[in-house]
């Protein structure tokens, strides 16, 4: 079962605490996603080519990569959007060709093209999104409770066009937190956002760590890379390289995030 | 239930807030038809006219002066022949027949003495029928003046019966047969539109991802997205219908309840159509030319409103019955004109029911099949 695979050294490493390379250690841990060969084809382009990885519970992934590598189009396929053109994934146990609908309880996605509807406020988006997710009223009425203490009550009554971006942000990952999911993929969702905001937006990230959650985020802004439990480098549809970013910094000897994401590239692109 | 209700909901929302939808919804039908029904029923003026006076007395030279005295009409004359002595009927059948003249006019021996003495006096009117629109036109004409002309001159209340005789087209359609067939094209083009856009807006924006991956079934997202729209077509369908009977004046013989009702298995039916539509077009726009393609040129040509379905090649006519606007017409003629009743339109009513049925399950399908593969 692909539980036990892993293809790179570096998705050994666990949570900082954990000791470097604790092979032993990972073991025990839950792996709540299995990729295996997920291969994705557009006609005689390859979009995903071939890809293993594996994702234990409570890591938050970064999934780096420049634009094109191939990021949403795995996403994509990891949320049943997209039929991968070939190999398997398994997600909290469950076949995902097969078992799409109980996947589907159990992942959250924010997507980097859309995430709430611009004319709807705040509010309209969540009961929206609550409504089709067939949450009970009285749970509505506590998820909209929440969502009055997050952003500021003038805000409320604006639709989702007019917030200002660091705003719209954290209500849509409101949303896709609505049903309690287990597994979050989150499709760049700091694109076009200001440093700062970014910074902040990643502190809510970890919250949800502390809270159990297993996290995806895919992002192609290097300095965001360090945030992450561990790193996915994608380039041309292909993982390059793998492993904990103060790892891959060390095993690599590259000074910093920037020079090591050029020279994996350069030689992948040479190799 | 409750799923599909927060679809409809948002669905609501969109509607009232998107500018764009709204101006489709009220602005084009108000300005097709006021464009088609004037542009389908214009006035005419100088239509060739030839009067053929048998009688020759006071009263038919009278007559016939009244006739050509109108704006509408234009004596035919020619070099050799004299308009006001016309006795050839063999050749104004054949000036008729080569387009030179729309219509001649008999006033028959003895026309005077039955018009005052033993009315009702025949009164003969050969019409160019080629043209229904045309001929429905100068039929009204010769009758305003006829009545006005009876009105004057006798006191009896139906001095003159006239003997019409269409050429080449004998069953020609009255005017308010127009009318209520652009009520059944506009009905079924701007459903169509309204819905044709609500799925392909989803697919621009990315948004259909979230349906995509939400614990909605396709036939929820379907229904969801069709019936918000049933709500905002009524009330165009309303609309449209006020403006044939108050600004075109169609008369209205039957029962509202019964035109409401099929107008509403009608509506649902172009509601459906434009729902699959917008399940295959890939943009808003293109959604919205196939919807209009879909809707406009059947329902004007292969429906019976411009051409009897008669005069089709049976290839057509065969096309004929898919289309929805085909049996509407059928309904709102008939209840409009005639005043027919619920039973008469118990089979239209089934077919445009189990299209708007079919429609909307391969709208499902559809889209099902656009959420397992992903595209």
């Amino acid at each position: 079962m692909p539980a036990d695979r892993t293809n790179s050294p570096g998705a050994t490493a666990a949570p900082s605490d954990s000791p470097p390379g604790g092979k032993e250690a990972w073991r025990t841990e839950e792996i709540v996603v299995a990729v295996r060969d997920l291969t994705r084809k557009f006609g005689h382009f390859t979009a995903v080519d071939s890809l293993n990885f594996t994702i234990k519970r409570g890591e938050i992934i970064g999934f780096l990569g420049p634009n094109g590598a191939g990021k949403t189009t795995t996403i994509k396929m990891l949320t049943g959007l997209l039929r991968p053109t070939s190999g398997e994934v398994t997600i909290l146990g469950y076949d995902l060709r097969r078992d799409i609908r109980q996947i589907k309880k159990h992942i959250g996605y924010m997507s980097q093209k859309f995430s709430l509807y611009p004319l709807l406020t705040a509010r309209e988006n969540v009961e929206f999104f609550a409504g089709i997710s067939g949450l009970p009223p009285a749970k509505i009425k506590q998820i909209k409770q929440e969502l009055a203490s997050l952003i500021p009550p003038a805000l409320l009554r604006l639709k989702v066009a007019d917030l200002p971006p660091g705003i719209r942000q954290k209500v849509a990952l409101f949303t896709c937190l609505l049903t309690d999911p287990e597994i979050i993929f989150l499709d760049e969702p700091t694109s076009g956002v200001d440093p700062e905001l970014r910074r902040s937006f990643w502190s809510l990230i970890y919250e949800l760590k502390t809270r159990g959650k297993t996290l995806l985020v895919s992002t192609h802004n290097l300095d965001e890379a360090e945030y992450a439990d561990r790193l996915l480098i994608i380039h041309q549809g292909k993982i390059i390289l793998e492993g904990p970013p103060e790892e891959l910094l060390q095993r690599t000897g590259a000074p910093n995030m920037e020079e090591l994401f050029k020279q994996a590239i350069i030689s992948h692109e040479t190799s | 239930m409750k799923r599909l209700k927060a679809v409809i909901i948002k669905e609501f929302k969109h509607i009232l807030r998107d500018p764009r939808s709204l101006a489709v919804v009220f602005i084009m039908p108000l300005v097709q038809i006021l464009i088609f029904g004037h542009v389908l029923s214009f006035d005419l003026k100088k239509i060739e006219t030839i009067i053929i006076d048998y009688d020759e007395t006071s009263l038919s030279r009278e007559l016939a002066q009244r006739l050509a005295a109108s704006p509408y009409y234009e004596l035919y004359s020619s070099p050799k022949e004299n308009p006001a002595a016309w006795k050839d009927l063999h050749r104004a059948e054949q000036l008729l027949r080569s387009g030179k003249i729309k219509q001649f006019i008999i006033i028959p021996a003895s026309f005077a003495r039955n018009f005052n003495h033993n009315p009702p006096a025949p009164l003969g009117m050969t019409i160019d029928g080629s043209d229904s629109n045309i001929a429905n036109r100068i039929y009204q004409y010769n009758e305003r003046i006829l009545t006005e002309f009876s009105l004057k001159k006798s006191d009896f209340p139906n001095p003159i019966q006239v003997n019409i005789k269409m050429f080449f087209n004998p069953e020609i359609s009255s005017p308010y047969f127009i009318i209520p067939g652009l009520v059944a094209v506009l009905m079924v083009m701007i459903s169509a539109l309204l819905t044709s856009l609500s799925i392909a807006r989803e697919k621009e924006a990315g948004s259909i991802h979230l349906l995509f991956i939400s614990p909605l079934s396709s036939a929820e997202i379907i229904l969801g997205k069709t019936i918000p729209y049933l709500v905002v077509a009524l009330l165009d369908g309303t609309i449209i219908f006020l403006f044939a009977r108050f600004w075109f004046g169609v008369p209205f013989r039957g029962s509202l309840t019964i035109l409401f009702l099929f107008s509403l298995i009608y509506l649902i039916c172009g509601l459906s159509l434009g729902i699959l539509i917008s399940t295959v077009a890939a943009t808003q726009k293109v959604a919205m030319m196939v919807a209009l393609l879909a809707t406009l040129l059947p329902s004007l040509f292969l429906s019976g409103f411009i051409f009897p379905l008669e005069s089709l090649s049976p290839i057509l006519q065969s096309f004929s019955y898919i289309v929805p606007a085909t049996y509407f017409l059928r309904i709102i003629r008939g209840v409009t004109l005639k005043g027919a009743t619920l039973s008469h339109f118990i089979f239209e009513g089934s077919i445009l029911g189990l299209m708007s049925l079919f429609l909307l399950t391969v709208a499902s399908l559809k889209f099902q099949s656009m959420r397992r593969s992903g595209q």
